[in-house]
């Protein structure tokens, strides 16, 4: 995992540098919103926040640096006629989103995304699960005035556990602020 | 252009293939135990467990590929005259024996130490039964889901001279199959 970051990054940076002679441009957003597991009995809904630095190095393409941090709710089965509850996960990662069209900038803008990171699940009583994750969704793009734009976001962020995985569809709203140019 | 043709009917096909890692997900079995009586280590009653009982296991079997949670849940009394640190062991096999030492010697250890206070009651919740599980344990019961999914678990006493009983003891496992 560590690798294909790095290899990722690496990427990024070249390519940055073939495209020095474009216009790049830079912001950086927050964000937050619910965070639903997706057929997992043992965990319930939480929410989930996090930051994003969207750099747009070609016209339509847009990378974006990523950290998220989500809280998810307590597993409750009732046994026996005794409810019983299993500690929610703690969700945290980073990784990198890969956007295609125009994500921020005046007006508005749908575009699909796609991403890969390291996200870190971790409760009570259970070995931590540390694994790649993927990205998948969509997002809206509002800009209301120059440089600010609303993000709105649905995606399935799913952390590979083996031959399975982990999956969160997570509905986010934030706010970013253009930097560059 | 023509690669991409070829590359994302594969994708998905893969993706989307039953058992894969994003037709996946974590579904809760649970049993409900006996009520179990250690009156000595040398009175001691196993539970046979047969899987194949609960739909949702039968449903799954064949796109089992992990056991990701389990939990012994229920009230531990301690009737003895001291402390007693509660065991559960498993045979893989469907056995009656009735004394410790056999079931230690033939058994594996699933999930405990679990302290009962001398003449006291206390209940386990889901946490703190999940941490309590053996590795040994995890992979046993994997292996015997994967399996026939028939076994038998004994709760013992770690050491001593006990008596103990269990009232309204569950076995919850969280199975990782594919859908």
């Amino acid at each position: 995992m560590k690798r294909t970051l790095a290899f990722t990054m690496i990427g990024l940076a070249l390519a940055a540098g073939a495209a020095s002679a474009a216009p790049i441009g830079v912001g950086v957003g927050a964000y937050g919103g619910v965070s639903y597991p997706i057929v997992q009995d043992d965990v319930s809904s939480g929410s989930v926040f996090g930051i994003r630095v969207p750099v747009k190095l070609i016209p339509l393409v847009t990378v974006e640096p990523y950290y998220l941090s989500s809280a998810l709710g307590d597993g409750e089965v009732t046994l026996g006629g005794v409810k019983y509850t299993r500690a929610g996960f703690d969700n945290k990662g980073f990784g990198l989103n890969a956007m295609l069209g125009q994500v921020t900038g005046m007006g508005f803008h749908f575009y699909p995304l796609v991403g890969v990171g390291s996200h870190k699940l971790t409760r009570s009583g259970t070995p931590d699960i540390k694994e790649t994750a993927y990205n998948f969704g969509l997002g809206f793009g509002i800009g209301p005035a120059p440089k600010i734009s609303i993000q709105v976001r649905g995606e399935l962020n799913m952390v590979v556990t083996g031959d399975t995985s982990r999956k969160f569809a997570n509905a986010t709203a934030g706010l970013t602020y253009d930097l560059l140019p | 252009m023509k690669s991409l043709r070829i590359i994302l009917p594969a994708l998905a096909l893969l993706l989307l293939t039953p058992g894969c890692i994003l037709t996946s997900g974590q579904i809760m079995i649970n049993f409900d135990l006996p009520d179990v009586d250690a009156t000595s280590p040398t009175g001691l009653t196993g539970q046979q467990i047969d899987l194949n009982t609960e739909s949702d296991y039968k449903d799954h079997k064949d796109q089992l590929k992990d056991i990701v949670d389990f939990a012994v849940l229920g009230t531990f009394n301690n009737t003895g005259g001291e402390d007693v640190d509660v065991e559960v062991y498993m045979t893989r096999d469907l056995t009656t024996y009735t004394d410790e030492t056999t079931v230690k010697t033939n058994g594996i250890l699933l999930w405990g130490p679990f302290k009962v206070p001398v003449s006291g009651s206390k209940s386990i919740d889901w946490d703190g039964s999940a941490a309590l599980f053996s590795a040994a344990g995890k992979k046993a019961i994997l292996d015997e889901a994967k399996g026939d999914g028939s076994f038998t678990l004994y709760v013992v006493g770690k050491a001593g001279t006990y008596a103990f009983n269990v009232k309204d003891g569950i076995l919850a496992l969280v199975i990782d199959v594919g859908i």
